[in-house]
Formats: C-alpha cells, sequence, structure tokens
C-alpha cells in the first residue's frame, strides 16, 4: 500500500509519521550561553561596583531570582539577589519555575540579533522578540541595569549599537568607566568564575 | 516612509460612522448573535441624557436593554464583578458600554468574567490568560480622546494590593464601536480640548516613535490632520456635528494607530504625573507634548518634521524649509494650546504649573517633579521613545514644562 497516496480510504498510520523537530545550531547555542555567561557574572560584579546598578538591585526584595534567557528550551542566565542584599549569578541551570522575573527572547535567531548587537535591547522590544512573565517595572528596571552593564562590558564602538544611549562623560566620567571596567572584569572572572562553573556541571 | 524590520497590526473593531449610527446597533447585534446587551455606563453620562439618546436610538429594534450606570472615576475589579452579576441575573448576550476610557475598561473587565466564566476578575489575571473570543461588545464613546475603543487593553484597579491590573489581549477588542456625534454633544469645552489633545499625542507618539509602522503612520496622519482642521472650531461651534464626528474619528484613528505602535515619552511622564499628582491625563498630555517632541527632535527631526504637513497643511508645509519643518511642527502644537486657553477662558492649561483642581488649587507642585521623574521610569512607555529618559532627563524635561519655557536643548544628553 503506497501510505503517502493522498486518496487512500485506509485509516492513517500514525507511527509513521514521527514528529519532525527542527535541527539545534549548537553553535549558535554555545555562543548564546558565553555571552549571558558574560553579562550573568558582569551583572553580579557591577552590582557591586556601580552604584547605579546597586540602586537598581537595592529596590529588588531579597531573594528575588530572575531569568533571562532563550525561549523555549535555553540557554538561559539565572541571578538571585540572596539575604544579604547581594546579586549572585547561579548559573544557566534552568530554575524558571522559582524565577520572580523571567525575561526570554523568543527565538535563538532574534536571541543571536541581540546578541550580535544588530539590536539594541530596547529595539528587540519593540519588535517584540521578548517575553516578560512577572512585573513589567522590575523588567524595565533589569534592562536599565543590563544596559549600564553592557556599557561596562562591551568596547564602546560595539556598546553603542547595544544600548540605546552611550552615556556621555557628564553621565560617566571616562576615568570613572575605565576603573569600574577594569573592576568589574576583575570581579566577574578571578575570583569565583571556576566555583559557578563547578556548581553547574 | 520608513519600513521597520518587524512589525504587527491589529485593528479588527468594526467601525460604524456618522449620522444615525447609533439606529444601526440592533441590527449589527443581531449579525453578532446577540439581542439582549447589557448596557455599562457611568453616572455623568446618565446624568447627561446620553443612555436615553441611545436606547431611544436602538427602541424600534430591540425590546429592553438594563442598564447598569455607577461605574465610578477609578473602576476596581469589585465593580467589574458586581456588574458581572448583573449581566448574569438580566441573562444578557452582549455589553454595550456607554462612555469614556473608565467605563470602556470596566466593560472589557466585565466581558472578561462573563465570557470566560468565572466568579470574579482576579482569576484572569497574568500575560495570556483570556485566549477565547468573548461576548459581543460594543462601545460607543462618549469623549474623542482615548481611543479605547480601539486598544487591547483594560486596566482595572485592585484596591486592596493598591495596583493597577493590566489586562491585555486581541479578545478585548470590541466587536463594534459606534461614533455618533450626538454622544459627544453636550461634552463641556475645556474636556473636548484635553480628550482632542490626547488623541493628538497618542497620533504623534505613533508617528515618531521607535515601533511606527506604515499602517499606524497612515491612521497617525489622518488623525493629526482632522484634530488640527476640525479642534478649535469645535470650541467656538459646539453645535456642530460634522466636526465633533471629525474629532471622534481623529480619536480612533489614533488609538488604533497608537495601539499597534505605541507611545513614547509624553505618556510616560504623563502616567507618572497622573498617579502622583492625580491630574487629569488629557492636561498633561496638552502640555508635555511639545516637550516630546522637543526632546526626541535630534534623533526624528525628519520624521517630526513631516508633521508640519497635517498640522499646518500643504501651503506652509512647502513653504517652510525642511530643516525647518520640525521646529515650525512644535511652534504650531505650542500655539495650539495657547489658543484653546484664549478660547476657553483660560481653563486649557499651557504648562504643569497651571493645571489646576476645581478649587482652583494647583495640582502638580515644583517639590513633586523629583518623584514623578523617578516613577516615571517604571512606566513601559519609556521604552519605545527614540532618545533614553532616565530619572535625571525626566525631572529636566519636567522643570520646562512646570515653568512653560521651551526646552533648552543643550541640556539634552545624546551621548
Amino acid at each position: 500500500m503506497n501510505r503517502f497516496t493522498p486518496f487512500s480510504t485506509a485509516p492513517a498510520d500514525l507511527g509513521h509519521y514521527p514528529e519532525i523537530r527542527p535541527k539545534t545550531s549548537y553553535f549558535r547555542k554555545t555562543y548564546i550561553a558565553v555571552m549571558l555567561l558574560v553579562v550573568g557574572r558582569g551583572l553580579e560584579a557591577a552590582a557591586r561596583v556601580d552604584p547605579t546598578v546597586r540602586r537598581i538591585f537595592q529596590h529588588l526584595p531579597d531573594g528575588f531570582c530572575l531569568c533571562l534567557g532563550v525561549g523555549p528550551a535555553g540557554p538561559w542566565m539565572i541571578a538571585k539577589k540572596d539575604k544579604k542584599g547581594r546579586l549572585r549569578y547561579l548559573g544557566w541551570r534552568r530554575r524558571a519555575a522559582r524565577a520572580h522575573l523571567r525575561l526570554a527572547i523568543k527565538n535563538l535567531a532574534s536571541a543571536m540579533r541581540v546578541f550580535t548587537f544588530q539590536e539594541s535591547t530596547a529595539q528587540a522590544f519593540n519588535y517584540d522578540r521578548f517575553t516578560v512573565e512577572g512585573s513589567l517595572p522590575q523588567a524595565l528596571a533589569f534592562m536599565r541595569a543590563l544596559d549600564r552593564v553592557e556599557v561596562y562590558l562591551l568596547p564602546k564602538v560595539i556598546a553603542r549599537l547595544a544600548v540605546k544611549r552611550y552615556p556621555g562623560s557628564s553621565e560617566l566620567p571616562g576615568w570613572k568607566k575605565h576603573l569600574n571596567r577594569i573592576r568589574i572584569y576583575l570581579r566577574a572572572f578571578f575570583p569565583d568564575l571556576i566555583r559557578v562553573i563547578y556548581k553547574n556541571i | 516612509m520608513i519600513l521597520p524590520e518587524f512589525y504587527d497590526f491589529c485593528g479588527r473593531a468594526k467601525i460604524v460612522s456618522g449620522e444615525n449610527a447609533l439606529e444601526k446597533i440592533p441590527a449589527l447585534l443581531a449579525g453578532l448573535d446577540a439581542g439582549r446587551p447589557l448596557i455599562i455606563t457611568d453616572p455623568g453620562v446618565e446624568n447627561a441624557g446620553l443612555v436615553d439618546v441611545v436606547k431611544q436610538a436602538m427602541a424600534p429594534g430591540l425590546e429592553s436593554a438594563p442598564v447598569y450606570s455607577d461605574v465610578p472615576v477609578d473602576s476596581d475589579y469589585h465593580v467589574v464583578d458586581q456588574i458581572a452579576g448583573v449581566y448574569r441575573e438580566n441573562q444578557c448576550d452582549a455589553i454595550i458600554a456607554v462612555g469614556g476610557g473608565s467605563v470602556i475598561d470596566t466593560a472589557k473587565g466585565v466581558n472578561i468574567v462573563v465570557s470566560l466564566g468565572g466568579k470574579t476578575l482576579l482569576d484572569y489575571q497574568g500575560a495570556g490568560a483570556v485566549r477565547k473570543k468573548l461576548n459581543p461588545l460594543v462601545i460607543l464613546p462618549t469623549t474623542a480622546g482615548t481611543g479605547s475603543e480601539m486598544t487591547l487593553v483594560a486596566v482595572i484597579a485592585d484596591p486592596e494590593r493598591r495596583e493597577k491590573m493590566l489586562f491585555v489581549s486581541y479578545f478585548l477588542l470590541p466587536d463594534l464601536a459606534v461614533l455618533d456625534a450626538r454622544m459627544t454633544r453636550t461634552l463641556p469645552d475645556f474636556i473636548t480640548a484635553a480628550t482632542a489633545m490626547d488623541a493628538l499625542s497618542h497620533a504623534c507618539e505613533a508617528w515618531y516613535c521607535m515601533e511606527k509602522n506604515p499602517l499606524s503612520d497612515t491612521l497617525a496622519f489622518q488623525a493629526i490632520g482632522l484634530i488640527s482642521q476640525n479642534l478649535l472650531y469645535v470650541i467656538k461651534n459646539p453645535e456642530d456635528t460634522q466636526a465633533r464626528l471629525a474629532l471622534a474619528n481623529a480619536s480612533t484613528l489614533a488609538g488604533a494607530a497608537f495601539s499597534n505602535s505605541m507611545v513614547g515619552m509624553v505618556h510616560n511622564l504623563g502616567h507618572a504625573t497622573g498617579a502622583v499628582c492625580h491630574v487629569p491625563h488629557g492636561n498633561c498630555m496638552a502640555v508635555l507634548l511639545p516637550y516630546g517632541l522637543e526632546y526626541n527632535l535630534h534623533r526624528r527631526n525628519e520624521i517630526i518634521g513631516q508633521l508640519l504637513l497635517p498640522l499646518a497643511g500643504p501651503e506652509t508645509y512647502a513653504a517652510t524649509p525642511r530643516n525647518q519643518r520640525a521646529e515650525k511642527a512644535i511652534t504650531l502644537i505650542r500655539q495650539f494650546n495657547q489658543d484653546l486657553h484664549d478660547a476657553i477662558g483660560g481653563r486649557h492649561p499651557r504648562f504643569l504649573s497651571e493645571i489646576r483642581d476645581r478649587d482652583g488649587r494647583r495640582l502638580v507642585e515644583k517639590n513633586m517633579l523629583p518623584e514623578i521623574a523617578e516613577k516615571a521610569l517604571s512606566d513601559g512607555a519609556r521604552v519605545p521613545n527614540p532618545e533614553e529618559l532616565l530619572a535625571d532627563d525626566a525631572h529636566m524635561v519636567l522643570e520646562y514644562a512646570w515653568e512653560g519655557t521651551p526646552l533648552d536643548r543643550t541640556k539634552i544628553k545624546t551621548g
């Protein structure tokens, strides 16, 4: 029997029609996972170094858990404000059910546009590339912190593409920016990055 | 025209506009398989006799329609649940909302509860909770400004938690919006001015903000033209039904435009000012609109310059050099506020310090501006604004808007 004929009156044998799953681009997933790790560690460091980022997270309740990533299957970045009021990057293992705020880029292709800085975070929001679960004011506060961290982590020529307005010298003096950048990089990647990777693996 | 890399647009409500539009409601309801609507309105609209106008117009085609007329100004979910009970008791099968923003949002809330079968609106909080077609909803706007008849949003207060719950779903778009000049003919001049300036701010922000798209541009452009041609005329000739209808259409067009391309800093600061100082929304919009345009001028000069065409007409547009059009458009909007102020005997505010309550008390004090600026950070309308607006920037703009002087553009941080 030709089971592909559209004129067949025989009942369809659904076992012969397996669900087709889209192929995953491991390169893209890995790239975004690394970027999220950098952002997560950068956020934790910036929350201690930069007063603006610190103030943003001070307004969130202790125990607040946030999750940024790519829907539906990741990768993710999880961060939590601990009992001492410090933001801690927890890694990439999804604990989305427990997240108080979850920002998900809808798919890998859109996430690549954001993380290769073809689109700023604000532009991606405007193009409806994000889904937000949780409070909108908290999501907006998190976006402000994200913009600030990108200014520190990225060179000016790239950060200008990632944020709506790159802070001028009146907002963030050059010497302060470079000093904070060094402090953030040192904090983000040297003392306990190994601890985070070990815990997640 | 700018074609964005991505946009979405949805405007599925049927619009019926014109003379005797109200008389068509029974037949249109029958087409939606409904014949016993609940009319939801507020005491002001009922006292103005507008519900009687609606009932008389529908009488030949509709036997009876129960009326709920106690929607308060700041409606909450208790009111919604109460009206849902009235709807069920009377075995209604559709809703007709007659009123402004509060009534329309309440009606949308009631429709969620009665259509999805819940006990309270609280059951349907959160993203994506409304995913089914709701019962027929007809909206009869009595102000020409909010554009709520074209939006997919309902904002309803939760008094216990002291917050406003936001419901967003394409199913909240009404099935039918009816624009009839009889609904807005008795609107006082100062409310006509404030609500029309609200509609103008919807259209202008839809035009220049980051989510602009060809469809919302088309609607915004027409709305601005209708408002600039008819608003002052209506203030001087309030009985002119054709001009009233033009404003009602402008409001609906602007509503459809901003519902799909969102609004920016004018609404961002306006929402925050309203929340802190309880200022009427339309007044805030009228005052803040020129400042929003000025603040974004360095990023949107060409686009804001194009607003001169619907605002001033083709002769002025053609006679103005291209690099001066944006400035001229902003000057015209300021002049528009001044003309309304003069025509209404000073009841239309030109700057924030001029906004007063019924007893003449100033509503926005200068020492409230830092709190407003801080509050504005939590409003979603920040995101589509072309230029970044942080608390310092917002405070700077609010100070100029409070004093009524044009923005010193050297103080705008451009990065």
